[in-house]
């Protein structure tokens, strides 16, 4: 079983400096991994990012992230990066990383993710140059996403997660004026992780959603928003399939 | 003299309503140095509800203060909450 925990939309600046410390101190008891869905800033400073850093440097759990929007507000979503890298996290977007627990392989895939709708009430590529780049953009972050779960499934991972900032499905968004909702979130994130296959997607984004949906796949989803939650993070417990020949490959080795 | 009404062309009292002034409101809160999306406001009868999550007692306050400032005349309900940053004391298992 792989403990995840997970957290979006913590905002931090320099006046919530130390506020999730406390609580990400207990990780090591509690997960195996933190992820963070994204918005981790409240204006996509590096100053903001520092706070950040200081936040999750070694924890003692391996810590993968997605930025979201409010990290790219400042235009300075490189530096953003850069800084969360240099404590020690996994910045995904359109990428992957692979994360060993015990004997486990639990493998990440991340993109920020973008709007664009849900089926029946999608945005499509046509019109004004300004829309039809809002709907490319959506689409290149699923396409990388896509992309990431598969390049996982060659890598012989035990489970994979999709982790973003923008809602793959509508579910996970009840609470928010429906009239938002192509602001929220995409259906291409939600084709993209039943193509390519899931064990659990993870995302922030929706402050006044609900924390639990589920793709037309079959894959759940889980909105970690902190205003969700209500917590510095929740903890999944994910089982890891047996594998087949597992017994065989142990006595061999 | 004409006693004939300029009507709607010549602007109305309108263009000063709740409706307008709450989503000048909102677009204050989201693009204005408070960077605050998670803040809804909402017109209820004659009065006017605000609330979200919001990550910090100093940012409760901004926003309240730019609430003050932009609706200023009209009555204003506030339930903005900060964050919780406690530990969970459970976790889900998912089969």
């Amino acid at each position: 079983m792989i403990r995840i925990a997970a957290v979006g939309d913590i905002h931090l600046s320099p006046e919530t400096r130390g506020v999730l410390r406390p609580a990400f101190d207990t990780l090591p008891a509690c997960a195996d991994l933190l992820l963070l869905a994204g918005d981790l800033t409240r204006h996509g400073t590096p100053e903001e990012a520092r706070v950040v850093a200081d936040e999750i440097r070694g924890l003692g759990v391996p810590v993968v992230a997605v930025l979201g929007n409010h990290d790219h507000h400042d235009d300075r979503q490189d530096e953003v990066t850069a800084v969360l890298r240099e404590a020690g996290a996994e910045v995904l977007e359109g990428e992957s990383t692979v994360v060993r627990v015990g004997d486990a392989r639990v493998g990440v895939a991340g993109t920020k993710g973008f709007g664009g709708g849900f089926v029946g009430a999608s945005a499509g590529e046509f019109g004004e140059p300004v829309m039809k780049e809002f709907v490319r953009v959506s689409r290149r972050c699923a396409d990388g996403l896509r992309a990431s779960l598969e390049k996982l499934a060659q890598e012989d991972c035990d489970v994979r997660i999709a982790l973003t900032h923008y809602s793959p499905v509508p579910e996970t968004l009840a609470g928010e004026p429906l009239e938002i909702y192509p602001f929220l979130g995409s259906y291409l994130l939600a084709e993209a992780i039943d193509t390519a296959g899931a064990d659990l997607a993870v995302h922030g984004h929706a402050h006044a959603g609900t924390e639990h949906g589920m793709t037309t796949g079959g894959v759940k989803v889980r909105n970690v928003a902190q205003p969700v939650i209500g917590r510095a993070f929740h903890v999944y417990h994910l089982p890891v399939p047996e594998r087949v020949g597992a017994a065989t490959e142990a006595t061999t080795t | 003299m004409s006693t004939h009404d300029a009507g709607p062309a010549a602007g109305t009292s309108a263009a000063r309503s709740p409706e307008y002034r709450v989503a000048h409101l909102q677009d204050r809160l989201a693009s204005g140095h408070l960077g605050e999306l998670g803040v809804r406001t909402e017109v209820r009868g004659e009065t006017v509800l605000v609330h979200g999550t919001v990550p910090s007692a100093r940012c409760r306050e901004d926003v309240l203060s730019t609430v003050r400032e932009e609706l200023a005349g009209l009555e204003v309900h506030c339930d903005i909450v900060v964050s919780e940053p406690s530990s969970p004391d459970h976790a889900e298992e998912l089969s």
